[in-house]
């Protein structure tokens, strides 16, 4: 106890406390000012408001880092990118390098069939994961625990083991080169990381009390009623958690589409990026004459995230919250 | 009584029936779109396989494949994977103890808690896609300060070849490690929320200080979330599609891709398996855990 007292006072006019603050600490007896610096949590105290601070803006510039490069780099001219003092201002607004990646991409189309999938598997995913998830957590039915099994399985299973063989069973369907193959899974809980989703509802609704069913249940409502009356309303964080993440994830995901749709016309946004990036080290390695390579790509990077950072725009103040009250585990 | 009897059973059956009518579509999806891949996955591996116009020819090699990977041809398997799974054995305890920390620091009441938020969880949406493959690739993924430092060479000198190439290429892209944890702090943060305010109050009351209440309640209510973030991880890391052996399950050879699917498959599981031991050793020597 000593110690970290003699720490704690050692540690006071370090550069961020306040002075008012400080002459508030000093005012109290030793014990005092050790529960003022440290707190009674690990995370009340004032030093450790400070060391917070430093660390949450450090680590928050981490993440921002990347997404400032990608900015700025992309609306730089020519001049600009040879100019070594020019870093992280440019001088102006130079759209060149949006217009040629819009091109490359083949934006309008992409994003339509982006959309569409990620659109249709989210919607999908919310409604399928969220009745099996209920399933699970509150209903009863024959081989329950093999079921469970089998969902855990699936979770922790690579994709890669079936893709092979889902190739050939939808290149007997007809489907490859179309989006049915991502759609048509997730209509039945399954596709990207549906396992999971259904693991997140599962656990959202066993958190919810029994009384609810029970209330409805002597009122005589059947389970289908006491689901889509009761608990789907009242579920709303968990969806809007599996919702954005099954969107965000499916937008992103170049991997099935690039196993599924390899010969489509048009493809998803995502894939046009790897397509986009086999073009440009065909043509350096041929001795092509492009000089700025990184500005198109950040162009492109932008013009395909720039959907998701809209609608996590407009979501995020519920998806913050939601995640707290979805107690996505337990 | 007979009545009574009757009664309750077939409201038992109306349970049942009702139960599996919800978890059909998921059950039969998992029969079409899970179980008969796998076990056609399977059957593959042990089969040369040519596709041809008319249909799919397969001749069975037995365990071939299986033998040429493991055994006989080191290039397909473990070129790759022994680099793989040490950063992986690197990787999971730093992203793990990273996500917790943030989540904890996340949950303190302070001003600006809701930007910081927000920018805590952009990671969960660029970081599944190939955007974060374009940021590492122009060297964004380096941490600045390591740089200058003399950290290269000390690695070089004092930590022996085969471990100091990983923990190098993860030094070199660290940044990379705090990108894959964002669904991570998400789930510490939403589990910070099912430990009782109450608990904290009775620790002061009990003149608790902070360091042996992170430790005898924080952490220890947080331990289902570890572990939950501990199989997350594994299976995130173990399936991403930019992972060097996934790569190789390609269309050109059927049988060869499925056994290496499958040999990666037991792999994962395998180093599932290890580390639920291992969580399970520590969380007993330390006695978190003990709570729940």
């Amino acid at each position: 106890m000593d110690k970290s007292t003699t720490l704690a006072k050692s540690n006071i006019p370090q550069s961020a406390v306040k002075k008012r603050s400080l002459r508030a600490l000093l005012a109290g007896s030793p014990a005092r000012l050790k529960l003022r610096l440290m707190g009674v949590e690990a995370d009340k105290g004032l030093l450790f408001r400070v060391f917070l601070y430093l660390l949450l803006i450090d680590v928050a510039f981490i993440y921002l880092k990347p997404v400032l490069y990608m900015v700025t780099t992309m609306v730089k001219d020519a001049r600009d990118l040879l100019d070594p003092a020019v870093i992280w201002v440019p001088s102006g607004f130079y759209g060149g390098h949006l217009a040629e990646a819009y091109k490359a991409l083949n934006y309008a189309a992409s994003f339509t069939v982006s959309l569409s999938v990620a659109g249709l598997v989210s919607l999908f995913q919310v409604v399928s994961c969220a009745i099996a998830g209920y399933a699970f957590a509150r209903l009863d039915f024959p081989f329950k625990k093999l079921a469970f099994g089998a969902l855990i399985f699936t979770f922790v299973m690579p994709p890669q083991v079936t893709i092979l063989p889902s190739i050939l069973l939808f290149k007997e369907l007809d489907w490859i080169n179309t989006f049915l193959p991502m759609v048509v899974p997730a209509l039945f809980g399954h596709g990207l990381k549906g396992a999971l989703f259904v693991i997140i509802f599962r656990q959202f609704f066993s958190t919810l009390p029994k009384e609810l069913e029970e209330a409805g249940r002597i009122d005589g409502a059947g389970a289908f009623r006491m689901f889509y009356r009761v608990m789907l309303p009242i579920s709303r964080p968990a969806v809007l958690v599996v919702f954005l993440f099954s969107f965000v994830w499916t937008w992103n995901d170049s991997y099935f589409p690039s196993m599924y749709m390899f010969g489509a016309e048009n493809v998803p946004l995502s894939v046009g990026l790897a397509k986009l990036n086999a073009m440009l080290s065909a043509e350096s390695e041929a001795g092509g004459l492009r000089f700025f390579v990184e500005p198109l790509k950040m162009a492109a990077s932008f013009l395909i995230i720039l959907p998701l950072l809209v609608l996590y725009a407009f979501t995020q103040r519920w998806f913050v919250e939601g995640v707290e009250r979805t107690g996505i585990v337990e | 009584m007979n009545l009574a009897k009757l009664r309750i059973t077939s409201a038992t059956t109306r349970r049942k029936l009702e139960g599996s009518l919800f978890i059909a579509p998921w059950a039969i999806g998992f029969l079409v779109f899970v179980a008969f891949p796998l076990a056609y996955s399977l059957y593959m591996s042990f089969q040369q396989v040519r596709i041809t116009a008319t249909g799919i020819n397969t001749t069975p090699v037995g365990l071939l494949y299986y033998r040429e990977i493991l055994f006989a041809d080191g290039g397909l398997l473990y070129d790759d994977l022994v680099p793989f799974l040490r950063e992986a054995v690197l990787m999971i305890p730093i992203i793990l103890i990273f996500s917790l920390l943030t989540a904890i620091l996340l949950n303190v009441r302070f001003g600006g808690r809701m930007i910081f938020r927000v920018i805590f969880f952009l990671p969960v949406i660029f970081a599944s896609g190939q955007i974060i493959q374009e940021f590492i690739a122009q060297g964004e993924g380096q941490l600045i300060i390591l740089q200058g430092s003399q950290l290269e060479r000390i690695l070089s000198d004092y930590v022996p070849r085969s471990w100091g190439e990983p923990l190098r290429s993860i030094l070199g892209s660290f940044v990379l490690v705090l990108w894959s944890s964002g669904v991570q702090i998400l789930i510490f943060l939403a589990g910070r929320q099912t430990i009782p305010a109450s608990v904290y109050e009775a620790a002061r009351i009990d003149g608790a200080d902070p360091w042996s209440t992170f430790w005898k309640i924080t952490l220890p209510g947080l331990s289902p979330f570890l572990l939950l973030n501990l199989i997350y991880t594994v299976v995130d890391l173990f399936t991403f599609p930019s992972n060097p052996i996934i790569s190789k399950v390609t269309t050109e050879n059927y049988g060869v891709s499925s056994a290496l699917a499958w040999i990666y498959f037991m792999i994962v599981l395998l180093f599932l398996g290890l580390a639920l031991l291992l969580y399970r050793r520590a969380s007993r020597s330390m006695g978190i855990g003990a709570i729940r």
